[in-house]
């Protein structure tokens, strides 16, 4: 009995195993995000899960004080104002799971652990309104039942233990259940989380079991197979997802001069690339040129410092827009105090004139490659300030992020728009006089009347729904669904206009991206009203990071 | 001796259907620089269409004055007449107002009943014509008044607009105001609830618009009577009634024109429907 005492996990140690869980997700993120099944810059499973836990792990208490319980509880309540993203929504519910079963507990029994597993299982699986499996769900399912099978005779250890293995196993067997991971030759990337969460927690407790069951599971080599299927060189898919991932639109462009003796051009490029992206480094041993995208420019410049004199430092908000447009959203809301008023996500200083000037009364920044938290999205509805909010998540990996938001907020009311057109096709179909039940049906009624087409451009090689994809190439996605590839952006929107079919009673909405070229975009627009008579095509520009064209037909 | 129908020039009543039915049409004032003109009478819809492209700034309007109301009618009364005056709704303009003085200064006891229509232009028409209706039928001209108030109701206009800007410009976008923004080239449609401008929908496009236009008038069935209304584009208001004509008899079926007064608010371009619910008996 005593040594079933001794394995009894107190509420620093629960912490300490969660803390370890969120170091090794952050070191990993990069390869969860690597593999998305899609090859499209997008809001990235691991920058998500990692986000969401660390909300969680901030918000612990630290030291030698805090009960199991109350650690489970502001893990829980941490990561659920953190998350973002489909894959941190359902982590978030998995650790409000995993605290319920722990409320009130002093230390975590090995029994009190299986139970917190079994809880956090179905919570997860209660976050999603119909859960597919192959995904991070199934993986925490067959953690928790593993470890229900081995309840009473097991100590906490042995519980994480089984359950990580478990978990190794479930990973492996996802692409047989979920056929776009077969055709991608990969792992599900949220469950790959998932077990790597698991691991970190049997690694605190014992890092040699670790070791052992990670070996025994042939952890290693399932994703190393699974990043080997992501096509070509490692480096350059890694590379595409740099250039993918959200730091990109936030960084600053930094340049300036380091004056000194014997500096090495070398070592300043070397180093500039790990801390940065875009590094340009010119000069010679007297005076060297930096040019570097980075998320603190401080750290560039105190690098500089540390080798010698810096002068002509300039730093610049590389998404200008970004700051213009916060620049003029700093005051009250036009909606603080009214009965009703609509708050979309969006990302693009186009866009979010375009959803302001229609009648919203706030725009949250977000959007494909940045998924905002539950937290961000209940402080733009605060700012926004009225009495009843209805939102437009405008993108498929938002809408349940929004959704948890509104189930714990009965003033806060979702729309559940998958893209951008569908949000612009429902804030249209909003009238600030109609109560907000007639605006909900008036709002969802319209979304199945659009469809969406988003070009982009792969940031790897991959096959995804029969298309074969290769970096580079300008995919087109109709409706979630990747269509087509093309050698520019212009070809991709016109061919899978063309695949949607429209007549002369279609309205076409072109959205240009901040990437795609205005004469070329404008070329596009006239081509398609020519070959179609009658064809109403509105071009906006959207402004939108990363995706060159956004298009609607109606 | 008999009961006679005052109406103002907001009405857009069509001046052959005025004759018809001995209705007395009272000229808003339409003020384009510095030049004033009696709405319908010194200025027609074409010319200021034509010019309204033109103007630096938005031609305004004016009601009629209490010396107009009084003429008409202290001239009606001389004639042995009753008077149902029935004018734009009160929080769209003072022209109730004018009349209410009139009579007023014609002595409260005259016989004369005004009443606010609570609407303006085409529903506002068919309101005028059912009270010219009435007045043929019944003897007491307050019971014409009476039921020309509860008629109301029955009563219903949409319009829509090619843009909101003269709405906005001229001061009386109201409700409205949430349909502003040009980025997407909707055709707001508009209606007028308890007086006032109220935003009903934004379609993306003309057709879209014209077809929710029709639907909205179809969905009020049954409908007695119907008033197709447009600022610049015949041709449209002709596929609306085309599209509309099967709902009543012809007799019931009525084109007129935003006038200027209603022009310098709905601009170019936009078209209206309005309609009376109703069984024909």
């Amino acid at each position: 009995m005593s040594t079933m005492k001794d394995s009894e996990l107190t509420g620093s140690e629960l912490r300490r195993a969660f803390r370890l869980a969120f170091d090794r997700l952050e070191e990993n993120r990069d390869t969860v995000n690597a593999l998305n099944v899609f090859p499209v810059p997008d809001g990235d499973t691991g920058t998500n899960m990692s986000l969401t836990l660390r909300s969680g792990i901030e918000r612990c208490p630290d030291g030698e004080g805090p009960s199991a319980g109350e650690v489970a509880y502001e893990l829980a309540q941490g990561a659920f104002f953190g998350a973002r993203g489909n894959s941190g929504v359902i982590l978030s519910q998995f650790f409000k799971g995993f605290s319920d079963a722990l409320q009130g507990r002093e230390t975590c029994s090995a029994a009190d652990l299986t139970q917190a597993l079994d809880m956090a299982r179905v919570a997860a699986y209660g976050a999603v309104g119909s859960p597919k499996e192959g995904t991070m769900l199934t993986v925490i399912r067959r953690a928790a039942e593993a470890a229900a099978e081995i309840a009473g005779d097991a100590d906490t250890t042995t519980v994480f233990e089984t359950a990580f293995g478990a978990s190794c196993i479930a990973l492996k067997n996802t692409p047989e259940q979920l056929p776009v991971l077969k055709e991608a030759g990969v792992v599900d990337s949220g469950g790959l989380g998932v077990v790597v969460i698991l691991g970190g927690t049997l690694e605190a407790l014992a890092p040699d079991r670790y070791e052992e069951a990670r070996a025994s599971a042939g952890l290693d080599s399932i994703v190393d197979t699974s990043m080997a299927s992501l096509g070509g060189a490692g480096q350059s898919q890694e590379q595409g997802f740099v250039h993918a991932s959200l730091e990109e639109a936030w960084g600053y462009c930094t340049e300036f001069i380091i004056s000194g003796s014997d500096l090495s051009l070398e070592q300043v490029r070397q180093r500039c690339e790990e801390m940065g992206r875009s590094t340009v480094v010119v000069g010679d041993s007297l005076n060297v040129r930096v040019h570097v995208h980075m998320e603190d420019p401080g750290a560039a410049i105190s690098y500089g410092v540390a080798l010698g004199t810096v002068s002509s430092v300039k730093i610049e908000n590389m998404d200008e827009q970004n700051v213009e447009w916060a620049a003029g959203h700093s005051g009250p809301a036009p909606s603080v105090g009214a009965p009703i008023t609509v708050v979309a996500v969006a990302a693009g200083r186009g866009l979010a004139e375009l959803f302001m000037e229609s009648g919203c009364g706030h725009v949250i920044e977000g959007g494909q490659t940045m998924n905002p938290s539950v937290q961000q999205i209940m402080e733009g509805v605060e700012h926004a300030g009225a009495e009843h909010t209805i939102f437009l998540p405008n993108n498929k990996n938002i809408v349940l992020t929004a959704q948890q938001v509104a189930a714990n907020d009965p003033t806060i009311h979702v729309v559940p728009t998958r893209s951008v057109p569908q949000g612009v096709a429902a804030l249209l179909a909003y009238n600030p006089i109609s109560t907000v039940e007639e605006n909900m049906a008036a709002m969802e009624g319209v979304l199945p009347e659009v469809t969406t087409i988003e070009i982009t451009q792969a940031v790897r090689d991959t096959s995804v729904d029969g298309v074969a994809v290769s970096l580079g190439d300008y995919i087109a996605l109709l409706d979630d669904k990747l269509v087509l590839t093309a050698r520019s952006a212009e070809d991709a929107l016109r061919e899978s206009i063309g695949m949607a079919g429209v007549d002369s009673s279609s309205i076409l909405t072109i959205y240009r991206g901040s990437d795609a070229d205005p004469g070329a975009a404008e070329a596009s627009a006239e081509a398609l009203e020519a070959a179609t008579p009658g064809l109403q095509v509105d071009r906006l520009y959207g402004g939108q990071p990363h995706y060159h064209y956004l298009a609607s037909i109606e | 001796m008999a009961i006679r129908i005052v109406t103002d020039s907001v009405s857009d009543l069509p001046p052959a259907l005025a004759q018809a039915n001995d209705i007395t049409v009272i000229p808003c004032y339409v003020i384009i620089g510095s030049e004033t003109y009696k709405d319908g009478v010194e200025i027609t819809p074409e010319r200021f269409y034509s010019r309204l492209p033109t103007l630096s700034r938005l031609p305004s309007t004016s009601q009629p004055t209490i010396a107009d109301f009084q003429e008409v009618y202290q001239r009606l009364l001389d004639q042995g007449h009753q008077i149902v005056s029935i004018h734009v709704s009160a929080k769209l303009s003072g022209t109730l107002n004018s009349a209410a003085q009139a009579k007023a200064a014609l002595g409260d006891s005259s016989d004369i009943e005004i009443v606010d229509s609570q609407m303006a232009s085409a529903p506002m028409a068919l309101v005028v014509l059912d009270a010219a209706r009435m007045a043929r039928e019944t003897s007491d001209f307050r019971e014409v008044a009476r039921r020309v108030r509860g008629s109301l109701v029955r009563n219903h206009g949409f319009v829509m607009v090619d843009t909101l800007e003269y709405l906005q410009k001229g001061g009386r976008i109201g409700k409205a105001q949430a349909f502003l923004g040009g980025m997407l080239k909707v055709k707001p449609i508009l209606t007028i609830r308890d007086g006032e401008v109220h935003p009903l929908e934004r379609p993306r496009s003309l057709e879209r618009a014209k077809n929710r236009l029709i639907e909205m008038a179809r969905e009020l069935a049954p409908i007695r009577q119907i008033n197709i209304s447009y600022s610049t584009d015949r041709v449209q208001a002709l596929g609306l009634r085309a599209e509309l004509a099967e709902l009543v008899g012809p007799e019931h079926l009525v084109e007129s024109r935003f006038g200027p007064v209603l022009g310098a608010y709905v601009g170019p371009n936009a078209l209206g429907v309005a309609v009376t619910q109703g069984s024909d008996d």
